[in-house]
Formats: structure tokens, sequence, C-alpha cells
């Protein structure tokens, strides 16, 4: 059973994998726009994100 | 999100403001039972839920505009208002929330008109007192439950299958697309790629690398320049032979008894040549600085005529006047004092003749202005008159100059014709040699001045293309920068779908799994349910070797429905303390509000769903009839109650039937014969020994 809990851990952390191995840069790119997109799902209006997504990349990529 | 209370105000069928109904939230002891008979209130209790957090109703809720309740508005006179709302309490990582959601209604001769509904939240700050969060409450909600996956959490039990309907296909997809975040990832990988494309044509805008177009022709500028400059050497070193052989011929010419003479003639002619020249330099170099310095006086004449004729103006109308100034007198008005030591008061006599004396004074400040402009103006003139007499000196300087060099060149010219047609051919040849020479320095003094202009043009184009250069390699810089920017988002985006890839593997046929063994569990037959590619939930048989879709009945369906929804739970409470970045809803907590269950199912899923639900969700409402809540469902169900109530139906009805639940030796009443005459609900805890 434990064998079992480990082994399907292993699995969840493998799916984030190459977030972890992505680049700072990258890594702050994506947890960023997902932060964004999670909150534009709770969002009524939505609005433009471009500006926004645009934003988390300069901030990242300086 | 884990709830904890719910209250109503003249919601439906609940008068007035009812007591707080607390929802059970232990580890264990998680089920809170709601009692009561049809037309009792547990629809409008479960829609209680949805309308505050949602502002929605679920299928089976009758007429949603007559919210208020009827005894409270028969209650008020005309053009009064009745305030119905509804409160929700729950708490989600560690704060506490308090959503209350409101609106009125006005009772009119002929129409009752409701205002719009208002939602607040309110949550606990850390000194434990209550306040309104900046954010939107509607944001607050979605963030923690969004509104597109309420129906998995809050409904009707009678009606559960509804959520697998093939119709719903698509709905039920996309809910499960939010759960495992991958609608985030879509989201995100669509968006990027937009703003990917807008980084690329702002790449474009910054424009072609021209530098090493630049650096090209500013080398070949410069390789220009060292050319001319090179020839600009040859030609100095030129002019120096030519001098020392003009010097040679000379000093031959001098050597030459005949006409030696005319060469020394010739030579100190050449001397007073080149002193009068020299002299000629500077005297017109004084005259442009002299120009360029004072020539401005000259043009003053007007101007100072007219400064004098102000003055003069001025002095007539007594407007200049030496003696007392207008500042002393009105000094002495101010103190009230006069230089005799008279008072001088208003009104008085002393003041009177001392005010009268400022009609006769001129400002002290003005004179002196006056004075030292006339002064000025005086020096200005003198500059002029030495000016101009200064340049007919110079330009008299320049005239003597000019007639001495013409004769001094005069007199050359013939020493130069005398030794040209000396019949002494050494002399003659000397002479034509000489001319040569001179032509040669003259042809070469002017390659040399031509040449200076050159270079001093070449290097003006240098200096613009330096520049150009300089701008270029900012944006040099700006290029890299949009390139990097590019090359990030593309790896974010490459990122992203591997991860999207990665999830499909595993949490979809985690979850399809977890769905198999729930929906095993409970249900007697070997159907197998199954999520697609695209998220789409299916129930399939394999009976024949061939997998095929099922025709469900409405039980199997409500059970496939309920297995979802367990597993959803299970499998997001997992994942979600691993993966934060893309979980939608941002919770590992959930909990199930449902009402009538067990609707369509026979006793033995009645019992295996009973068993299932309270052990996979984390808190669980159940609003049940008396029918419902029968042996299998209790029997499971009973060592999990955390809380327990009753809703007693008060019926207008004359001589209604009364139905009651015996719990341990009390009665509680399920329907009763109102003692007003409204038909209403109260709520009224259980309490179990």
């Amino acid at each position: 059973m434990n064998r079992e809990l480990e082994a399907q851990e292993s699995k969840i952390q493998d799916v984030q994998a190459p977030i972890t191995a992505a680049s700072p840069e990258v890594k702050q790119i994506i947890e960023k726009v997902c932060r964004l997109e999670k909150s534009r799902l709770a969002r009524k209006s939505k609005g433009a994100v471009n500006e926004d997504i645009l934003a988390i990349i300069k901030e990242a990529v300086k | 999100m884990k709830l904890t209370s719910i209250k109503f105000c003249n919601f439906r069928s609940f008068y007035g403001q009812t007591p707080e109904i607390a929802i059970a939230g232990g580890e264990f002891q998680n089920t809170t039972i709601i009692h009561g008979n049809n037309g009792a209130g547990k629809t409008s209790l479960l829609n209680g839920f949805t309308w505050v957090l949602y502002e929605k109703f679920t299928a089976a809720f009758a007429v949603t505009e007559q919210l208020v309740n009827k005894r409270a508005i028969s209650e008020v006179g005309e053009d009064q208002a009745v305030e119905c709302w509804v409160e929700v309490g729950w708490e989600h990582e560690g704060v506490r929330y308090r959503a209350k959601r409101n609106c009125r209604v006005y009772k009119n001769p002929t129409t009752i008109d409701a205002t719009k509904t208002k939602l607040t939240i309110q949550i606990v700050g850390d000194d434990g007192k209550w306040y309104f969060p900046i954010e939107q409450p509607e944001e607050i909600i979605n963030n923690i439950l969004p509104v597109s996956l309420h129906q998995y959490f809050f409904f009707d039990g009678e009606r559960i299958e509804e959520i697998v309907r093939s119709d719903k296909k698509a709905e039920i997809a996309e809910a499960t697309e939010i759960f495992l975040g991958v609608k985030v990832i879509d989201l995100a990988t669509k968006h990027l790629k937009e703003a990917k494309k807008t980084l690329d044509s702002e790449l474009a805008a910054i424009g072609d690398a021209e530098t090493k177009q630049l650096l090209k022709h500013q080398s070949k500028l410069e390789r220009e320049i060292s050319k001319i400059s090179q020839r600009q050497t040859e030609i100095a070193e030129d002019l120096e032979s030519q001098q020392v052989f003009k010097k040679d011929i000379s000093a031959r010419l001098v050597e030459l008894s005949s006409v030696r003479d005319l060469q020394e003639r010739r030579e100190s002619l050449e001397n007073q040549k080149r002193k009068n020249y020299d002299e000629l330099k500077k005297t017109k170099e004084s005259l442009k600085k002299a120009i360029s310095k004072q020539a401005y006086t000259l043009l003053l004449s007007e101007t100072t005529v007219k400064f004098r004729d102000i003055i003069v103006t001025f002095k007539q109308r007594g407007q200049l006047k030496s003696g007392i100034s207008r500042e002393f007198v009105s000094e002495l008005m101010k103190s009230g004092r006069c230089i005799c030591g008279a008072e001088l008061k208003e009104g008085g006599n002393g003041h009177f003749h001392v005010k009268s004396l400022l009609r006769k004074t001129g400002s002290s400040s003005v004179e002196e202005t006056a004075i030292r402009m006339g002064a000025q103006i005086d020096d200005l003139e003198k500059q002029a008159q030495l000016f101009l007499e200064m340049i007919n000196r110079e330009q008299q300087r320049i005239y003597q100059l000019k007639t001495s060099l013409s004769d001094i060149e005069m007199n050359l010219d013939s020493i130069e014709e005398i030794l040209r047609k000396d019949p002494n051919e050494d002399i003659s040849g000397l002479q034509k040699r000489l001319d040569e020479i001179e032509a040669r320095i003259d042809d070469l003094n002017r390659e040399q001045g031509s040449n200076e202009k050159e270079i001093s043009h070449l290097n003006t184009e240098i200096d613009l293309v330096v520049k150009q250069i300089a701008k270029q390699k900012q944006n040099e810089g700006r290029q890299i920068l949009a390139q990097r920017r590019i090359i990030a988002t593309q790896d974010a985006i490459d990122i992203l779908t591997e991860v999207k890839n990665r999830q499909e593997k595993q949490f979809r046929l985690q979850l399809e799994k977890r769905v198999q063994e729930i929906f095993s569990e409970i249900s007697v037959t070997p159907y197998i349910p199954k999520i697609s590619e695209k998220y789409e939930l299916t129930l399939v048989e394999n009976t024949t070797g061939i997998e095929a879709a099922v025709a469900a009945s409405t039980g199997e369906n409500q059970i496939l429905s309920l297995s979802f929804i367990a597993s959803i739970i299970d499998k997001v409470r997992e994942w979600s303390e691993k993966k934060k970045i893309m979980m939608v809803p941002d919770s590992s907590t959930f909990p199930i509000v449902m009402d009538s269950p067990f609707g369509s199912l026979d006793a033995n899923s009645r019992r295996h769903i009973a068993q299932t639900i309270p052990k996979l969700a984390n808190q669980l409402v159940v609003l049940v009839t008396k029918t419902q809540w029968r042996e299998e469902v209790e029997s499971e169900i009973m060592q999990r109650i955390g809380k327990e109530y009753v809703l007693t139906y008060y019926s207008s009805k004359p001589n209604c039937e009364e139905d009651f639940l015996q719990i341990g030796r009390e009665k509680y009443y399920l329907t009763c014969q109102s003692p007003n005459g409204f038909e209403y609900s109260e709520i009224v805890e259980v309490e179990r020994n």
C-alpha cells in the first residue's frame, strides 16, 4: 500500500517535473500566468489579457 | 471550502430570522442531516446556499421570483419594504468567511416589486474582527469554488443523473478540465501564444541590424581620410623640397655676380612681401573681432534718441525731481510722525500738508535708474565713436598694406622678367626653373587646402555614422532582450504543453480509475465508467469483448454522477496539495449539499451510497424526507452525524394531518397545524442522547 502511495506521489511530482526543471525566468512566467488565468476564471468581467501576460513576461525577462 | 453555518430571514418558507443552522465539520462526524416533509423547505435550504454564493437555483426550485416569505409581505403596509436575506458561513484555508445576499421587496397596491440582490462578504482578520475585504465578493467565492463547478457540490439528488446526460457532456468535460487544471494550462498556453505574436512584431519593429553596414561605411570613410592624410604628408614633403629647390636656385643666382644685386633685391622684396601678408592677415582678424564685439553700438543711435526724449518728457511732467523722495514722505506718514516731531494724525492739519507733498515729490528709485541709464547711454555713444575711428584706422592700414604688396609684386615681376630675359642662359634657365617651382608650390598649396576641406567633411560624416552606430547598438540590446523574451515564452508554452500531456496520462487515468472503483463499489452492474481524452464521462460495458456505450437507467446514471463527484473530491484533494499552480478550485476540501438523495435507487445502492459519500466528501449535508431516511441509510450514516435538524412545516390547511419523527424519547414535528393561518417552516435542532 505504501509503495503504491509512493508511486502515485512520484507520478504527481512527475507531472510537474518540466516546471520544476525550467529556468527561473520561465518558471516565473508559468507560475504567474497560471495564477492570472485562475483568477480570470473566477472573474465575471474578463477584459483583455494580452497586456497582463506581456507584463509578466517582461517582468520575468529583463 | 468548509461550510460552517446558514441562516435565513424571510426567505421562502422561513418567516423572520431563523436560528443559525450549524453545519457539522468534524473529521469523522462530518454529516448534517436535515429532515423535512415535502413543502417544508428542504429545496429552499439547498437553494439558500446556491442563491447566496452564485445567485443560482436548482431546476426543482419553483417560482424563483417569489423569494420573499408571503407572511412577511402580508404584514407590511403599502409602499413598505420587506427585507429578505440568507447568510452562509464557511472556512477556507484557515480564514473564516461570511457571505450575505439580500434583496428587498416593496408592496404596491397591485404588484410586489423586488430590488436587485446584493452580495456582501466579510472575513475575520488577524485581530478576530470581521471586516470587508477589498476584492469583489463574486471573485472571492469563484476563487474558492467556481460557479461552473457549484452544481457538483450543491445538488438535487433526485436529478443528479442530469450531470451525465448526453447533452451535458461538454459541460462535465469542461468542469473536469477545470478541476484537473487542464483549463488553466489551455488558457495559459493560448494567451502565451498570443503574447508571443506581440513580442514577434515588437522585435520586427525594432528593425534589422544595420550596425554592420554602418561600421563598413565608417571604415570606408576612415580609409579615405587616411588616404588623403597620406597625400597631405606627401604634399608637405613636396612643398618642403620645392622650398629647398627654390632656396638652392636663389642661392645659385646670388652666386652669379651679374645678377647678385637683383637676386638680393628680390629676396628682400620677398621678405617684405611675407611680412606684409602676415600683417594684412593680423589686421583683417582684428577688424573682424572688433566688428563682432562693437559694431552694434553704431545701430543704437535711434534708440538713444528715443531714450533722451523720454527723459525730457519725464522732466517736463515733473516726474523726475530732485529733493525729497516720495518714499521718504510715505515713510513719514506711515510712522505717524513728522521730522519736526509733530504727530501726523489722519484728518489732522499736519497730516494734510505732508500728504499734499506726495503729489510734488518724485520716486527716488525712478530717478536713480534714469541717471544710471543716462550714463550708460553716454558711454555707448562714446564707444560707437571709438569703434568708428578704429575701423577707419584699420581699413587705412589694409589699404596701405595692399598698395605696398602690389608695389612689391610689381617690383618682383620686373626683376623676374629681367632675369627671364637675361642673355646668360644660366640665369634665364634658373629663373625658368624658379617659375616652375613657384607654379608647383602654388598647385601643392591648392591641393593641400582642398584636402583639408575634404578631411574635415569626412570627419563630420564619421561623427554622424558613429552616432547612428551607437543608436543601432542600443537597438541591438533591445533586440537581444526581445529575442530572450520570445524564447522564454516559447519555453513556457512548450513546458505547459508537456505538463498537459503528462497530466493527460496521469491525472485523467487516475481519475478514471477512481470513478471505476467507486462505481463498482456501489453498483451491481458490470458497467465501467470511462473518461475520454476529451474528458467526456461515459458508461461502457465489455461483456461481449467489445467496448460499447450503455443506455444506462436513471439509477445507474445517478450512481455514475455520485461516483464522479466523489472521485473528483477524492483526487483533487490528493493532487491540490502538491499542485497548487494550476488547480482550480484553489481548495482541497469540498462540501456536498444534497437534497432528496437516493430517490430512484434500490436498497442496496442506497446503502452503498450512504456508506461511500460521507467517507469521500469532507463534509456532507443531506436533506431527507422520512421515507428517504430509511433503515439502511440511517444505519449507515448514523455514526457520522455531527448535526441534525428538523424542518417543522406549519400548514394553513384546516385539520391537516400531523406528522412527526420519534428520535429517542423526543417527538419532532414534521407537519402541524399553523396557529395563525399562514404556512411557514421552523428549524428545530435535534438532540440525540
